[in-house]
């Protein structure tokens, strides 16, 4: 599912890369990350953990840190990796 | 505070919290707490502030671990008799968890030392036994505004109460008003005292500095926690500051510099 909302130009969003880490640790990263931008900010999580996919928007909806804006997963990989992101609340 | 992979992981379960996070964690670490005592009640407290991450530890005791003192006292164990409570906790606390800065008290708190001792404290933690060193310790947090947390255990039965000078909440003193000259015999080794219930103390203890430094949920101000575990009762027991008290009232004073505690050595009989 594609729910495209709003972003920011490329440059203001941030990344962090997350494969290879498996639940909680991919919230944990995503969290702290979130902790240090300001509302309307945008993230880009790259993850290969696929129940991160549900994990980690479930996480920051309860938490009312951030709103998932897109999951896509990234083409042409052996494994499956996907770019979710998030805008902070 | 940036924190390390391997301190992301340790505390992984309590920075998934709303209540904690990152943030949170960070200020557990950055932060200073004093314990005194390392019986019954310090060490289900020790065990879980250091396990939390609290940054810096300083910890207050006199006493050498005893053969009696092993079914309640749990950060001391069989190997550690006749050492001293501090360098036993040391040895445990410091595996438990490096990021922990413990530093060590081996002397009693007297009212010519308290605040020397105690300055610099985010948060006290009393887990004497004896009530004239908690009295001392209310007396020396009330006068220089140190939140703080006493308990108290005996039998199957314990006690509790978190005090907030700068919010003006009930004191120790508000409650129990003067105890000098309090028959001090009754103790846990006249009594008798089940090693569980210092176990919930002490974790409570634990628990309203954790809850104090985070700014979360609501402490156990203004009320005394009571707990029988023999009746299953977990009662809160409302108390109200007395204005005129004077530790901490609006006129209070240094009482540690005028009163006698009369601390002397505990009743507990050492081999």
């Amino acid at each position: 599912m594609i729910l495209v909302i709003a972003v920011k130009k490329k440059s203001d969003i941030k990344n962090i890369d997350i494969r290879g880490k498996v639940c909680p640790m991919t919230f944990v990263h995503t969290k702290i990350n979130l902790e240090k931008m300001e509302a309307g900010d945008i993230i880009d999580v790259i993850l290969d953990f696929a129940p991160a996919l549900d994990n980690i928007p479930k996480s920051c909806e309860t938490q009312e840190l951030a709103q998932l804006i897109s999951i896509k997963e990234i083409p042409n990989k052996e494994k499956k990796e996907w770019i979710m992101r998030l805008k902070k609340l | 505070m940036d924190l390390s992979e391997e301190q992301l992981i340790r505390y992984s379960r309590q920075i998934i919290l709303k209540e904690v996070g990152g943030i949170g964690q960070s200020k557990l670490l950055e932060s200073r707490i004093t314990l005194i005592g390392l019986g019954a009640l310090g060490s289900p407290a020790a065990y879980y502030l250091t396990a939390a991450g609290i940054g810096n530890l300083k910890i207050i005791d006199f006493d050498v671990v005893d053969l009696s003192n092993l079914h309640r006292q749990i950060l001391h164990f069989t190997n550690d008799l006749g050492q001293t409570k501090t360098s036993s906790a040391l040895r445990k606390l410091s595996e438990l968890n490096p990021d922990c800065n413990i530093e060590l008290v081996k002397d009693r708190i007297t009212a010519k030392n308290s605040k020397e001792l105690l300055k610099d404290s985010d948060f006290v933690i009393e887990g004497s036994d004896n009530i004239a060193t908690k009295m001392l310790v209310n007396d020396t947090c009330s006068y220089m505004n140190i939140p703080f947390v006493i308990a108290g255990v005996l039998r199957f039965q314990g006690q509790i109460i978190t005090v907030i000078p700068e919010e003006k909440t009930a004191c120790y003193r508000c409650v129990f008003g003067d105890v000098s000259g309090v028959d001090n015999s009754m103790s846990c080794s006249q009594a008798g005292v089940i090693g569980l219930i210092p176990a919930i103390l002490g974790s409570l203890e634990a628990s309203e500095a954790i809850k104090y430094l985070l700014n979360i949920g609501d402490l156990l101000i203004n009320q005394i926690l009571y707990i029988d575990l023999s009746q299953n009762r977990f009662d809160s027991i409302k108390v109200v500051r007395n204005n005129n008290c004077l530790a901490c009232g609006d006129n209070k004073e240094d009482l540690a510099n005028k009163l006698n505690y009369d601390i002397g050595d505990s009743c507990e009989e050492k081999i």
